[in-house]
């Protein structure tokens, strides 16, 4: 039944500004952001994605795929070249002509919405759902995310936690690269989730690191990608950064390391993310990685 | 009749002739290879049919992106000549004057300050770069200027002044930004010509136009400024009034070309130069064999960025300076071995 | 009607008086010398005779005409300058340096055969064709010299203002230039020049002024204007007068000399 209405109906979509969409084919699909393609595997339509961006890479079969290049640094003909039917990307690709110019060739685009925040998640793989047509196995997506926050709350209230952890999320590529996030971020967003205090008060979105900034924070649990525990050297590159080993959490070791479309792309496994997040901040000790 | 004088002069006319068949075949060349693979023997086809997708990539999509490349290497390349002879520097570029620090100011301002949405982004960020790069230029100038004159070296050392204040004022916003704010600006200043329609290359046109056209006419006065000012003056120039338009004129057409397209170093630099090692100083073939000089090589320049890693690509600044920098250490040893002994 | 005349110019840049009541006049057919000590204003009376600055009291009138009437370009039309250094950081040919004194007929016009013609008349009158070729920086100073003086002449002025153009020349050289010169002036043009050497002056300009402290000290013809008690209070050192095989005036300066040979009575202190 799927197969069939897949290519007879046209589905219509309402995108990131609101205003209706019509998708009339969905045989070869671009993706220009890493959490789209991995609701498009999700959704079973793996088989008709032909290109990605340079930040999807789950799940692995996506490596496979033709690139497009970084999705802030897009050009049209790259994407035309793979002669899609329908390219699904973030309002925020760049350059902002980008969508026009696709458009203007005759490829139906769906700007698909980012907000970060669970119901974000759920508004995003409806909007993907409903553009290929696959509305059915998008509600059970969403079920599925709302079965692993139930099981993710039922964890907290049986872990019985004596004191709320307080977390601090940084952002880093590279020992020059390092900012830390606060408010209003995807990642103080999946910690404030599973149960984890911002300790990096008065910082909005993510800001440059400093070592006052760290030490005035003083956080309990360090959070991070782990492509950014990479980027400096591991768990000894991390503890040299400046302000760190003032920490409680560098004191001790603390750190968690998830990553990073897994933790920040809130998307069908952002539940499980919240628990791995919990259980390798108030469970574990020292060092934990998820990488799923 | 000594007959030696007229060939150095027919090096000039050759070279000329070469340059303007060189830019329709890059042009050309441009147009018909892209990531979206079309043959160009089926071009013509495809353009008098109007036929499906490939007109569209065509028209809408590679053309514009080939002018803007081509127009923004023009422009850069014909005040980067120009600012060579004004300064009586070959190292001079459009940056001394101030414009390509202010546009990247205006942009950061833009970026950091009044975060718009996607849609506004499209024309206020040009805008504002624009403006920005004017607004700094004049800050310059009034800044060099006592008595209603300019000299040359205050000019100088006004734009390095000036260039520190920008830079300083960037390095403040971008220690305030978001990564996302950062993001963004970095790609800016990177540079690139993937953002090109039809309703960019529009509005480039009027400055364009004033600014290609008012530099041109600078040919004979920038000669006889190469001896120096006094020289100039003797042999007839007005001073004052050639500064104001030189470095005016240059500001419009750094501005503009900036932009549009973002930073894209070293054709402002190399282009002139690349023509003195193939013809000669002399500015009235110079400001017009650069012209047709930068356009070729940020055409070509693009191309590649473009072609290389398809359907990704590179920025159009990267390849401009892993082009220019050991090309220019080629014109070094040139240059040394053929002039200075 | 006279090229220029010069009224009772001074020059003052803030508290400093440069020039101080200076009159003259060039003729048609004319070469005037401008002579002097070091710092007498010599080449600041030549800026304000070439319209680059002006004067702080004083009229200049150029073919009768108020200088400050005349547009740059017109000035080119009538007065060429050389000037004492160029630098130019460009790989110009000797042939495009003297070229560039077409500069201002060509503005008026396109490029004619015309201009190729006069610049190469003006090369070889400077002795310069040979190494019109070369690169203008690969010259030696007198070379690049001449290839000035090219230019000038290239210019086709009435009026030439040349500032020591025999600077760096060999003798030889020195004497073409003065000679050219009064060949020029012979073809109606004017000149003013100024020398250093005070006997090719005498040799060669019809006119010598004498300048001192910005001051005009003397004026009029070589034997009326070295006279050697003058010379002693312009340039501090004492002079004799002799006389050039030619009949021109020639003076020595009286210096004790290292020369062996010398008769130690014919010299003073």
């Amino acid at each position: 039944m799927a197969i069939g209405l897949g290519l007879a109906q046209p589905f219509t979509v309402k995108d990131a500004r609101g205003q209706t969409v019509t998708v009339r084919s969905v045989e070869r699909i671009v993706s220009l952001n890493g959490v789209t393609t991995e609701i498009l595997f999700a959704l079973g339509m793996g088989n008709n994605v032909v290109g990605r961006d340079t930040s999807s890479y789950y799940p692995a079969a996506v490596n496979k795929l033709p690139t497009v290049g970084y999705q802030f640094q897009l050009n049209a003909e790259g994407i035309l070249a793979l002669r899609p039917t329908l390219v699904l990307g973030r309002e925020d690709a760049r350059p902002p002509q980008i969508f026009d110019q696709l458009a203007s060739a005759g490829v139906t685009v769906v700007r698909v919405p980012d907000k970060p925040s669970i119901e974000g998640a759920k508004e995003k793989i409806r909007t993907i759902a409903a553009a290929v047509g696959q509305v059915e196995r998008g509600e059970a997506l969403v079920r599925a995310l709302e079965r692993d926050l139930l099981v993710l709350r039922s964890k907290q209230r049986q872990a019985s936690v004596s004191k709320t952890l307080k977390g601090l999320f940084l952002y880093l590529r590279g020992t020059q690269t390092t900012f830390v996030c606060g408010e209003g971020s995807n990642p103080v967003g999946m910690m404030e989730l599973a149960g984890i205090l911002n300790a990096a008060k008065g910082i909005r979105n993510c800001q440059q690191m400093t070592a006052e900034a760290v030490v005035a924070a003083s956080p309990d649990v360090i959070v991070l990608f782990t492509k950014g525990l990479e980027s400096v050297g591991g768990l000894e590159g991390l503890l040299k950064l400046p302000g760190v080993m003032q920490t409680p959490a560098g004191r001790a070791g603390r750190v968690v390391a998830i990553d990073d479309l897994y933790l920040g792309g809130f998307g069908p496994r952002t539940g499980r993310a919240a628990l791995d997040l919990f259980v390798g901040a108030y469970e574990r000790q020292g060092l934990y990685i998820a990488n799923p | 009749m000594n007959v030696q004088y007229p060939s150095r002069f027919s090096r000039y006319r050759r070279v000329l002739i070469a340059l303007t068949a060189v830019l329709p075949a890059s042009l050309l060349l441009a147009a018909g290879v892209g990531a979206y693979f079309i043959s160009p023997l089926e071009i013509p086809r495809i353009l008098w049919e109007k036929a499906d997708q490939a007109y569209a990539v065509l028209v809408s999509i590679r053309f514009p992106r080939v002018v803007l490349a081509a127009g923004v290497g023009a422009l850069l390349a014909l005040s980067g000549a120009v600012l060579q002879g004004l300064f009586r520097n070959p190292l001079a570029d459009p940056g001394l004057i101030g414009v390509t620090s202010g546009a990247g100011l205006g942009a950061a301002i833009f970026i950091v300050l009044l975060p718009g949405s996607g849609a506004l982004q499209v024309f206020a960020l040009p805008i504002m770069a624009f403006v920005g790069g004017l607004l700094t230029t004049i800050l310059v100038w009034q800044l060099a200027s006592s008595g209603g004159r300019v000299q040359i070296l205050t000019l100088l050392l006004a734009g390095i002044a000036l260039n520190a204040a920008a830079g300083a004022l960037i390095g403040l916003l971008i220690s305030q930004a978001t990564d996302e704010q950062l993001r963004s600006l970095t790609f800016w200043t990177l540079g690139g010509f993937s953002g090109a329609t039809w309703t960019t290359l529009l509005a480039m046109v009027p400055t364009s136009l004033v600014a290609l056209w008012g530099l041109m006419r600078l040919a004979h006065p920038l000669n006889a400024l190469v001896l120096g000012e006094r020289e100039a003056f003797h042999l007839g120039v007005q001073l004052e009034p050639f500064k104001r338009q030189a470095v005016a004129l240059s500001a419009l057409a750094v501005g503009t070309a900036v932009a549009a397209a973002g930073g894209v170093g070293f054709i402002g630099l190399v282009a002139p130069h690349l023509f003195r090692l193939l013809a000669g100083p002399d500015h009235r073939y110079l400001l017009v064999g650069a012209t047709l000089l930068g356009a070729s090589l940020s055409v070509l320049a693009d191309l590649v960025a473009r072609t290389v890693v398809a359907p990704a690509e590179l920025p159009v600044g990267v390849v401009t300076s892993l082009l220019g920098a050991p090309f220019f250490i080629w014109l070094l040893l040139r240059y040394k071995r053929e002039v200075l002994w | 009607m006279s090229l220029l005349v010069a009224e009772r110019l001074s020059y003052r840049v803030r508290d400093r008086v440069l020039v101080q009541d200076v009159s003259l006049r060039v003729e048609a057919g004319e070469v005037l010398a401008l002579l002097g000590p070091n710092g007498a204003g010599k080449t600041t009376l030549l800026r304000l005779l070439a319209g680059e600055a002006r004067p702080s009291a004083g009229r200049i009138e150029l073919l009768g005409r108020a200088i400050e009437e005349y547009k740059a370009l017109e000035l080119a039309f009538v007065r060429a300058v050389l000037t004492q250094r160029r630098e130019i950081n460009f790989p110009f040919s000797a042939y495009e340096v003297a070229f560039l004194g077409r500069v201002p007929h060509m503005q008026q016009r396109p490029e004619k055969p015309l201009d190729h013609a006069r610049t190469e008349w003006a090369l070889e009158q400077a002795r310069a064709l040979l190494f019109a070729p070369r690169t203008y920086l690969s010259l030696s100073g007198g070379e690049q010299s001449r290839v000035d003086l090219a230019r000038v002449l290239a210019q086709e002025p009435r009026l030439l203002l040349l500032d020591e153009p025999t600077n760096h020349l060999d003798p030889k050289h020195q004497v073409e230039v003065l000679t050219l010169c009064r060949r020029l002036v012979q073809e109606g043009w004017g000149v003013v020049v100024v020398l250093h050497d005070l006997n090719l002056a005498a040799l060669f300009a019809d006119r010598l002024l004498l300048l001192h402290h910005g001051r005009s000290i003397a004026e009029g013809t070589p034997a009326e204007v070295l006279r050697p008690e003058r010379l002693e209070a312009v340039y501090e050192l004492p002079f004799t007068l002799t006389q050039h095989p030619s009949g021109c005036p020639w003076v020595l300066p009286l210096v004790r000399s290292t020369c062996p040979l010398a008769n130690p009575r014919d010299l003073a202190t």
